[in-house]
């Protein structure tokens, strides 16, 4: 009887014929790199989120025609629950895989003999550098997320979990990256685009650095920075070569950016968003005063690079599409899709710093990093009275000039109007009723008074499947 | 020979269970010999006849040629007959043994009846029909073969209590839905189908492209109606609890003819049906179409450019194609003819007996260009190797093609067939396209954008029927063989092994000139191509054993079954745009290949029955059954299922102290409980396996991620089930009442899939166990054999039934809203505990504001509200729209001057109070008279239509209703509907506006035949011959205002609703049958 129970065991048995079944998966450090690649794989397909995210509702853009309708009401404040934009299901599967890298990794180890500490401290690195990427734009999308550290491996987790609050899951982030830094690879890769793709030890910093500008804690920004500084793997690009960037991209100057390539059918949506035809976004009319009439003389990064004018008042974001700074060599064939997403680069960290400097009225050292970054991009300096705000609008107005489209301006925007107990929030109110419909920017003015408003709702389905979240209250009606 | 004739006599001995009990009554014994060689004669039928010469009692002879009979009155007449003999009457005498010598017979072999009750030789359990004690009903279909049926659904539709049978559409070949006692689980509620003992596997659910839904399950029983002998339907767990797993739904046991013994008979029907299209919603022709379009549009704007589609602009270079007035509808309807030819053999001697059956059926369907071809052939072969050894093969093949239409999706949010397309498209548009002068170019008008929308999403349903394919054939094949050994009196073995294929191919074509689109569209000449097989493998090893003990007051009986099955599927898929030419319909043509896919799976399942029952006096009936499953769809910790039955009858009609009452013929009590249960559908869902991602790869390296989570805690969904009946007969079984009631409660619903928060990484769990729902009704059949004369015969039967069901629990942390969110065309979805699934919520619809100034919002008194200023507050529907005249009037439930989510209310309920049939039979001499009815009352439904097409708020066209609308300030009529507003937000809410009532009462089917007299077919050389007329869903008595009534069940969440889309509703069918037998 007993030998019958097992023998049927055996025969009812059944694996599924395609894939690889839990119980034969995590054997190998193999098994490990897999996953984790799936992390940075799933991160990267979030690029045109990520430019959404970062872009609309501040003030570079404008929406043309093809825009998508959920896209139009978040870019003019119309926020609704249901607006699918507000899924953060792409997030949460990024840090599920992360998750899963970090809880296997160490079980893994116990059977593959092969499988250093070394490597594996490292692979577990990049995975914790990618969730915290993942939370630290959640927090600043949505403010309170739910915090979810353990991988969704059964149904026996727990899948009803409450919202953490932002000062929860920033220090666990900024904990587990000081952990795991030291573990992070530095440049050890066989090609460039490894180095530049994956988590370094300078991705660490410069993500430090960016979390402890938004938890103003400017010290520990200019620390972060410093280590960067100190990296001589990084440079700034001369002005000359300030388009390598983005064509044919990992320059000197990146630090992390996410990779394409459309041969290995890694797509890139930047380009379907931005070219001539696809007349979802165009440049707006504050970008172009930015770029071609107040400052002049912004030959490096303006226009034919930046952005591009066909005929009499039609302009395109170039900064994808084209594949030189002249504003006629459009990209063509698998190069459409292969710009990479630069997540950080040294420009940005180094603004970051004349940021944080700036705010403990270092003035001269912040000024120092404002003209390095003009000078290369071939612009006059500009005398900035000693006041935090001064360079404080010094430094946005910069940063929007260096890192138009790159996903930063509504982030550097919503830092500007939370610093200081929300000092100066009404310019930050300001500029996201430009975007609004005349009729509307008075009542919407006052609304967003509230600073909950400036953060997204939590999706619909989203609170309907989990009763134990609590919407934000400023869409609660 | 003697042993051929034991080995019959065997057969029948151990299907026939009556064992004589000592009463006072007369019983005759006695032994049948060969008058040529003395021999004794197994199996020769000894027949008790009464004064009417009609057949009341009989038994047959044994291996040893002795027979016992059991007299019901010493008066009647016993006459012995076998095949190869002349009849013989005999002398009644209890007295002393009786020898009967039987005198060959050289004249041609009549015809032969066994009248001896046999049990089913397929059954699990080994018990008689007679004696069970749990709830079923068997259903012969003899009578329905002449009928305009064609699926044993269809003869089934209102004759069985508690069996809800709702055809999914009228589309030839497409099946029907099958309830049996209320929706006890979600997902597929479709009762399992077994044909002569074999389970039907079902179509595996994990391809699920876009062929594999409800109706093709039902279309395993979509064999040769002519070939079934009779359907039993078992209803409460007791007695499908040997099916174990697969029985949790009901059991369909079909039993097929086989072949007897005699002459060689041939039988040929031809039947010829007619199929007719009931009349659709009538709709606005073009020029009303056109001004109700003007009028949305000033309604809305006010001044405005009008489009020139609808500007009757003759100098617009479409002018000649948006003037017409096409009745869409019209023109895909029209009326099928079907064909249906049936042939069978049958005949057998001593040793071997055989039938074997042809038919070839050609359906012709409503919609144009839909058909169904099937043909069919079943060999049944028994053969008696010896007096202890029985062999048996079953064969079966099925080839069918469906000819379908081509459904499209465009930017809907669902694809539309071309029936739903054709209610909505726009009448002024034409179906051929003309020149700027009015010349027809010979091609269809389809244009890439009119003024309804894109060519897709509008498509031309005129050119899509005809130019586009959507072919499926399927070949399906069964065999079966048997082996039956018989070890002495009292114990039997027998082993079974069935093979069952199933292959299904589907050829998709869309070629560019059928829609309006764009070259470089992906549907531009697409072809798609598809493929699965299926295959089963069963064995059945059972040891039957019946009292070894001769004693006349207890008898014991039982089974032990081991069963195995294992079943697997395999498709592939393809899909690809752009061939080069129509001519090529081939995806894998010089095409651009949008996707490929393949997937397999295999399922194992293994069960043990045992099965034990005991007879006491005759009277009192004990029956247990155990079943363990084991499948392959669970993990170790949850493998094994036990399901039990347990029930007990008393026929109390035997009891001494009854005797008296003359009028009680054989009557029972029965009670019964039991457990069934159901694994998932994907075999595969407790896994998480590891796949490639998206692109699979980052920079270099590999990508791989789980692609769902392990599910640990899956189980078998358990439904348990009470039931007491009452069977009475009467009157000398002139009257017969059998009455159920019964509690069937389902634990650890199967939630398929569940959903849960996106921050798991995931969307759902393909399988939650959670929750609890039952389903209480009773149900009544009667059966009044009113006259029973030798010419006249009329009986008349009825049934019904009433189920109530209701989601007792939910899962913990189940949300039990969803899609809160209302707008226009939007039902606010909802599960509450206690309330039974399939609820609808809404607003309340009061009628059309008949002017600006009436709308105003009232407090819970009534009383106007104004604002500070002293001005009456109008009506507003949420924060965005202030409701105008000529708007509808929606009840603001909580008076707070606005119309929200907060004042939906209860609307409705999409499950039936009550469902049944009822039917007479007259005969007289060789007429024959039959009709059947068929309802379901008290039942809301969504009329889904009449929302489409009187909402007024896009370019839609709309039913002729819409003409009664309001137009101008102040009207005021009864009936009215709100004014036509292109885009209003607010004014086609999902209310109680298009709720209805769905009771309907429904001639189903109307029979009249003849049958040639024995002299005359003797005359013309025939052995019988007959001729029938029927009509079929002729007339349908209901107040409801759509197309049809029946609205299928297809509670696949918890949040199903029941809404009428415009499915092609069943025709009417008129049939003229022939038959002739040699």
């Amino acid at each position: 009887m007993v030998f019958a129970q097992f023998s049927c065991n055996d025969w009812l048995e059944l694996i599924p014929p395609n894939g690889l079944i839990r119980e034969e998966f995590w054997k190998t450090k193999e098994d490990v790199e897999a996953v984790l690649m799936a992390s940075y794989e799933s991160f990267a397909g979030l690029n045109r989120n990520l430019f959404i995210f970062g872009e609309i509702r501040g003030d570079m853009l404008e929406g043309d025609v093809n825009q998508g309708t959920g896209e139009q009401l978040l870019m003019e404040n119309n926020i609704y629950p249901d607006n699918g934009i507000c899924n953060w299901s792409n997030f949460y599967k990024v840090i599920n895989y992360c998750n899963e890298v970090i809880k296997n990794a160490p079980l893994v180890q116990e059977m593959d003999n092969t499988f250093t500490d070394y490597k594996k401290q490292g692979l577990m690195a990049e995975a914790y550098f990618l969730r915290s990427l993942a939370y630290f734009y959640l927090v600043r999308l949505y403010k309170e997320v739910p915090l979810i550290l353990e991988p969704s491996e059964t149904d026996d987790a727990d899948f009803y979990v409450t919202k953490s609050s932002e000062e929860v899951i920033l220090n666990q982030l900024v904990s587990d990256l000081e952990e795991y830094r030291t573990f992070a690879p530095s440049g050890g890769f066989a090609t460039i685009r490894e180095n530049k793709g994956r988590a370094s030890k300078a991705s660490f910093d410069a993500l430090l650095a960016d979390i402890e500008l938004w938890r103003f804690n400017y010290e520990a920004v200019i620390e972060h920075v410093q280590a960067i500084e100190n990296n001589i793997e990084y440079t700034l690009m001369p002005g000359g070569r300030w388009f390598e960037m983005f064509f044919p991209g990992n320059s000197l100057e990146g630090i992390f950016e996410f990779q394409f390539d459309d041969n290995l059918n890694q797509k890139n949506g930047l380009y379907g968003t931005m070219n001539r035809n696809s007349s979802q976004y165009i440049p707006s009319q504050k970008a172009l005063e930015m770029f071609a009439f107040e400052f002049a003389s912004e030959l490096v990064r303006g226009e034919d690079v930046t952005i591009k004018k066909y005929g009499e008042d039609e302009f395109i974001i170039w900064k994808y599409v084209g594949m030189a700074p002249d504003g006629q060599s459009v990209r063509s064939g698998s190069y459409q899709n292969s710009s990479n997403w630069i997540v950080y680069r040294l420009a940005d960290v180094l603004l970051m710093k004349a940021e944080a400097l700036s705010q403990l009225e270092r003035y001269q050292e912040a000024m120092n990093i404002i003209i390095e970054i003009r000078d290369r991009g071939s612009v006059q300096p500009m005398p900035i009275a000693n006041s935090p705000n001064a360079y404080e609008d010094a430094i946005m107005n910069e940063r929007a000039l260096e890192l138009a489209y790159e996903g930063k301006r509504w982030f550097d925007l919503l830092r500007m109007g939370r610093r200081n107990n929300f000092a100066r929030k009404d310019k930050l109110i300001e500029i996201i009723v430009s975007n609004v419909p005349s009729t509307q920017k008075r009542i919407l003015a006052a609304k967003l008074t509230n600073p909950l408003g400036w953060y997204l709702p939590i999706f619909e389905d989203e609170i309907e499947r989990n009763k134990n979240l609590v919407q934000n209250p400023y869409y609660d009606f | 020979m003697k042993k051929l004739k034991s080995a019959i006599i065997l057969i029948i001995a151990l299907c026939n269970f009556f064992t004589v009990v000592a009463q006072q009554k007369t019983i005759i014994r006695g032994r049948v010999i060969d008058d040529f060689d003395k021999t004794t004669i197994i199996g020769a039928n000894v027949v008790e006849y009464d004064k009417e010469n009609r057949v009341v009692n009989g038994t047959i002879t044994n291996v040893n040629g002795d027979f016992v009979l059991q007299m019901l009155d010493p008066t009647n007449i016993v006459k012995i007959s076998v095949i190869g003999y002349k009849a013989q009457e005999i002398e009644v005498d209890p007295n002393k043994s009786i020898m009967v010598v039987l005198q060959s017979d050289d004249v041609a072999l009549g015809e032969v009846t066994i009248t001896a009750e046999a049990k089913s030789t397929n059954s699990l359990t080994n018990i008689d029909d007679r004696d069970k004690a749990s709830s079923s009903v068997k259903i012969d279909l003899m009578d329905m073969q002449d009928a305009g049926v064609l699926s044993a659904a269809d003869a089934l539709q209102g004759k069985v209590s508690g069996l809800d049978i709702i055809a999914a559409s009228g589309d030839p070949g497409s099946g029907s839905q099958l309830v049996i006692r209320g929706l006890s689980s979600m997902g597929n509620n479709q009762p399992l189908i077994v044909i002569d003992g074999i389970p039907q596997f079902r179509v595996d659910n994990s391809f699920d492209l876009s062929s594999a839904d409800t109706e093709d399950i039902s279309n395993l029983i979509n064999i040769a109606l002519q070939d079934i002998k009779s359907i039993e339907v078992l209803k409460d767990a007791a007695s499908t609890a040997i099916y174990g797993s697969q029985g949790a739904d009901g059991v369909l046991l079909i039993e097929t003819h086989k072949g007897r013994m005699g002459k060689v008979q041939f039988d040929y029907q031809y039947r010829n049906n007619l199929n007719v299209q009931p009349p659709p919603i009538p709709m606005l022709n073009g020029d009303e179409y056109i001004m109700l379009q003007l009028e949305e549009w000033h309604n809305a704007r006010g001044v405005f450019e009008i489009p020139p589609e609808i500007a009757y602009n003759k100098d617009y270079f479409d002018f000649y194609n948006y003037s017409a007035n096409t009745d869409w509808l019209k023109e895909i309807t029209k009326n099928g003819i079907t064909h249906d030819h049936y042939f069978s053999v049958s005949g057998g001697g001593e040793k071997t007996r055989y039938f074997t059956s042809f038919s070839y059926l050609d359906e012709g369907g409503t919609t144009i260009n839909t058909g169904y071809k099937r043909f069919s052939t079943r060999v049944n072969l028994d053969y008696f190797l010896s007096t202890k050894l029985l062999f048996q093969v079953k064969f079966n093949y099925t080839s069918s093609i469906t000819d379908g239409n081509v459904s499209l999706q465009g930017n809907y949010w669902k694809s539309r067939n071309i029936r739903e397309m054709a209610y909505i498209k726009a009448p002024n548009m034409s179906i051929w396209e003309y020149d700027a002068n009015g010349n027809p170019t010979g091609e269809y008008f389809t244009p890439i954008q009119s003024y309804q929308g894109d060519g897709v999403t509008y498509f031309n349903p005129v050119a899509v029927a005809h130019l586009g394919k959507n072919d499926k054939n399927r070949n399906q094949l069964e065999n079966t063989f048997t082996l039956q050994y018989r070890f002495n009196d009292w114990l039997t073995f027998r082993e079974t092994i069935s093979f069952q294929y199933a292959g299904e191919k589907s050829k998709n074509y869309l070629p560019y000139n059928a829609i309006g689109a764009d070259w470089l569209q992906w549907n531009i000449n697409k072809a798609e191509e598809g493929n699965s097989l299926n295959r089963q493998i069963r064995t059945e090893t059972q040891i039957a054993f019946n009292s070894p003990f001769k004693n006349e007051n207890h008898e014991l009986s039982g089974a032990f079954t081991w069963i195995t099955e294992q079943a697997g599927y395999e498709w592939m898929n393809i899909q690809s745009n752009r061939t080069p030419s129509t001519d090529i319909q081939d995806p894998a043509i010089d095409a651009q290949i949008n996707w490929i896919g393949t997937g397999s799976g295999e399922n194992r399942l293994t069960r043990s029955v045992n099965n034990l029952n005991y007879k006491l006096l005759d009277r009192y009936m004990f029956q247990a059954v155990l079943t363990a499953d084991a499948h392959s769809s669970f993990g170790a910790n949850n493998r094994w299922g036990l399901f039990q039955g347990l029930s007990a009858g008393w026929r109390f009609s035997n009891e001494s102290f009854l005797e008296s009452l003359t009028w009680l013929d054989e009557s029972m009590l029965r009670a019964s409980w039991g457990v069934s249960g159901r694994q998932p559908g994907n075999v595969y869902a407790r896994f998480a396996t590891y796949q490639s991602t998206g692109t699979g790869s980052y920079i270099l390296e590999p990508a791989v991620a789980p692609q769902g989570i392990q599910l640990n805690n899956l189980r078998w969904e358990k439904i348990s089930s009470y039931d007491f009946g009452l069977e009475l007969n009467l009157f000398k079984e002139r009257v017969y009442f059998e009455a159920d009631i019964y509690e069937k409660v389902t634990n650890d619903l199967l939630f398929d899939p569940y959903q849960i928060p996106y921050t798991s990484g995931y969307s759902e769990l393909t399988y939650l166990n959670g929750g609890q729902m039952t389903n209480n009704g009773w149900e009544l059949m009667a059966d009044f054999k009113i006259i029973r004369t030798k010419d006249w015969l009329w009986s008349v039967n009825f049934n019904t039934s009433q189920n109530i069901n209701s989601f007792n629990k939910l899962p913990e942390n189940f949300n039990s809203e969803r899609s809160t969110s209302i707008g226009n065309e939007q039902y606010p979805l909802r599960v509450v505990e206690g309330e039974p699934i399939g609820s609808f919520f809404g607003f309340r619809y009061l009628g059309v504001w008949a002017s600006d100034e009436d709308v105003v919002a009232r407090d819970a008194d009534g009383n106007t509200l104004h604002d500070s200023e002293g001005r009456p507050i109008p009506l507003r529907y949420t924060d965005s729209y202030t409701f105008k005249g000529g708007d509808p009037i929606y009840e603001d439930i909580n008076n707070d001057g606005k119309i929200d989510l907060n004042d939906v209310v209860y609307i409705g309920d999409s499950n039936p109070n009550f469902i049944g049939g009822f039917g007479t039979t007259v005969k007289y001499k060789n007429f024959d008279f039959s009709t059947s009815f068929h309802y379901r009352l008290g039942f809301d439904i969504v009329n889904g239509i009449a929302m489409q097409t009187e909402g007024m708020n896009n370019r839609d066209n709309q039913s002729k209703a819409v003409l009664s609308r309001w137009r101008v300030q102040g009207q005021d009529e009864e009936g009215m509907l709100p004014r036509a507003y292109l885009n209003h937000p607010a004014n086609n809410l999902g209310s109680d506006r298009y709720v209805e009532k769905g009771d309907f009462l429904r001639l189903n089917n109307v029979k009249i035949s003849y049958r040639l007299s024995k002299e005359l077919c003797n005359k013309i050389g025939v052995r019988k011959a007959n001729i029938a007329l029927s009509t079929r869903k002729l007339y349908t008595f209901t107040n409801y205002s759509g197309q049809d009534p029946e609205i299928s069940q297809d509670a696949t969440d918890p949040f199903w609703i029941g809404v009428d889309y415009a499915r092609t509703p069943p025709p009417k069918v008129y049939t003229i049958s022939i038959g002739v037998g040699f």
